[in-house]
């Protein structure tokens, strides 16, 4: 199990991802805004998502967990 | 008589025949078990065939008590010193053995060896290299308060500091007495899975603090290059490791003395740079990565990249302008959007100071938001981090051009050598943003009451926000020739190497000062 985090405070812009997509290596979960850039998270593996943990609109905290791999 | 001068100079043979063998077959056969090469290979990969001299070869442990010595176990007391070329140029090694006593660092080693190629390398302006596969300090001969008398190795590493080149490769553990060898150096490549660093080795942070860890999970590159930023580059085996400081070296002069070497190249100085257009997005929002723009710019070939996974979201390292060297500062859009924290501005400045110290220009290219804002950035001091950066642009007299590719916001324009920090080159793209904050933050700044006051404060926001975004282009900067042109993107490589050629000959002089206070 992975748990992808945020690397730094900002919104949830985008949703890219929902539990049970098949996901690669690299492939987009969701794109975060903040200080007016639209920041990627990446699957930092290849795997299933298992839960996605934030809704768009919302501010996230650095080290918060927005999704989890299997 | 003949046969006795036959026989003094054999035994001199069979003496360096047995010191160059190490700590003997079964631990060389151990180390190369351990997936590393000896100190002998290491070495012979790091010069030029032929040209290493060696210092000490028939050194070895000394009586420093009166005691009884196994002067046997020892060859060359564990660390085999001299000097030889790296591409035609000459370095000095100390490189630890560690079939002889684990490379422990023992008086003679230390106090007469790599003290004399410390000494040596300084006197005649030459980079220092050590390869580094030590236990530490040969607790054997300094448990007790002798150690009074040693540390003088720092002391010289910072004499030597910006004077000529340092590199520590590790190779191996290093762990206590010789792990501030790294944390002084200008480069720290570091063996993935091999190599450690660490104050304190595995023992003693048991004994110390009863935590139980390994010299690996404490010190290997997994922490130092993605984590704590004390390691630069990991690489994948020794001979990776020995390449990588010949290639680190090839950009630096031999001391601060000289300008670094020029290489030949095919590459056209006025070239177009082809295909910009599909890298960076216009929308000032959107990630890309810029190490694409980077190679794309500079000499086919030559990028080298610096501390690559650490502090991802500033990209620096070496390149070549037209066979020059150059140091690049690059804002990484495609990680945390750009945004200078506390790591970025603490990378970039001691990269920067390092390019200023050996004479090495510096190229920024500008795509940053800003710095990080919020009570977790304050927290861990962001003011002073980022000062550091702000400290080493300025302080920096090497030829600095300043190309704004796109954002281009408050402090993250100083830092990235805004007007004010005195570039001898500073250009911007049509799609440059050079301003004190973005429109949303200045609308909800200068504009609150009106804002507030407004039957639809949505749309009173929005039209402001078009009105002060109206005046953020590059043409209001170039109209008051604060900067010095705007460009085609495609003309990127050839501004900077004219910009170069024209601050070739800078002289800047400052007034006297013991030195200066930067924000460490």
């Amino acid at each position: 199990m992975t748990e992808v985090k945020a690397e730094l405070v900002g919104n949830v812009w985008k949703i890219k991802t929902q539990p049970g997509a098949q996901v690669a290596e690299e492939d987009e979960l969701l794109i975060l805004e903040s200080m007016k850039m639209e920041i990627p998270v990446t699957a930092p593996r290849a795997g299933t998502v298992k839960e996605v943990r934030v809704k768009e609109g919302e501010v996230v905290k650095e080290g918060q967990v927005l999704v989890v791999l299997e | 008589m003949g046969d006795d001068y036959s026989s003094k100079v054999e035994e001199l043979h069979a003496r360096r025949k047995k010191n160059l063998a190490m700590g003997g077959d079964e631990k060389v056969a151990k180390q190369h078990q351990r997936g590393k090469l000896t100190v002998r290979e290491r070495i012979d990969l790091l010069f030029d065939p032929g040209t290493f001299v060696e210092l000490g070869l028939l050194a070895s442990q000394q009586s420093v008590r009166g005691g009884e010595t196994d002067s046997d176990g020892t060859p060359a007391d564990g660390v085999v010193t001299g000097h030889g070329d790296v591409d035609g140029r000459q370095v000095w090694v100390i490189a630890y053995d560690f079939t002889v006593m684990a490379g422990s660092m023992g008086a003679v080693g230390e106090q007469f060896k790599a003290a004399r190629v410390r000494e040596l390398a300084l006197r005649y302006r030459k980079p220092v290299v050590w390869l580094l596969d030590s236990a530490g300090a040969r607790i054997q001969e300094a448990s007790g308060s002798t150690f009074a008398g040693t540390g003088w190795l720092f002391a010289d590493q910072v004499v030597m500091s910006g004077v000529i080149p340092q590199v520590a490769a590790m190779l191996g553990p290093c762990a206590a007495g010789t792990a501030y060898i790294p944390g002084l150096a200008d480069f720290v490549p570091m063996v993935k899975e091999t190599s450690s660093m660490s104050l304190g080795g595995a023992r003693l942070v048991k004994a110390a603090t009863g935590e139980d860890v390994t010299d690996h999970d404490m010190g290997g590159s997994q922490v130092h290059c993605y984590e704590s930023g004390v390691g630069d580059n990991e690489v994948g085996d020794d001979r990776e490791c020995v390449a990588t400081v010949r290639r680190f070296l090839s950009y630096l002069p031999s001391s601060n003395l000289e300008a670094p070497p020029v290489v030949d190249t095919d590459d056209p100085p006025d070239r177009l740079v082809a295909g910009l257009e599909k890298i960076v997005p216009v929308s000032p929002r959107a990630a890309y990565d810029v190490r694409k723009v980077i190679k794309a710019v500079f000499d086919e070939g030559t990028w080298f990249e610096v501390k690559p996974a650490w502090a991802k979201n500033i990209v620096v390292g070496f390149a070549r302008a037209a066979g020059n060297s150059v140091g690049v500062v690059a804002n990484q859009p495609m990680q945390k959007g750009g945004v200078l924290d506390s790591d970025a501005a603490d990378k970039a400045a001691r990269f920067i100071r390092m390019c200023d110290a050996f004479n090495v220009p510096l190229v920024y290219l500008v795509d940053v938001p800003g710095f990080m804002v919020g009570s977790q950035v304050e927290k861990e001091g962001i003011i002073r981090h980022g000062a550091k950066m702000l400290y080493a642009t300025s302080e920096a007299t090497v030829p600095k051009v300043t190309v704004i590719m796109r954002k281009a916001y408050g402090a993250g324009y100083y830092v990235m050598c805004g007007k004010g920090y005195q570039p001898d080159t500073i250009v911007a793209w049509p799609l440059a943003e050079i301003s004190v904050m973005g429109p949303e933050g200045a609308v909800n700044i200068i504009f609150n009451k009106q804002v507030e006051a407004s039957e639809n404060p949505e749309a009173t926001r929005a039209q402001l926000i078009e009105t002060i975004r109206a005046q953020i282009n590059p043409y209001l900067a170039a109209g008051w020739a604060m900067i010095d042109d705007v460009i085609d993107p495609a003309e990127t490589r050839r501004v900077i190497v004219k910009g170069l050629e024209q601050a070739r000959d800078k002289k800047i002089d400052r007034p006297w000062r013991k030195h200066g206070n930067i924000p460490v």
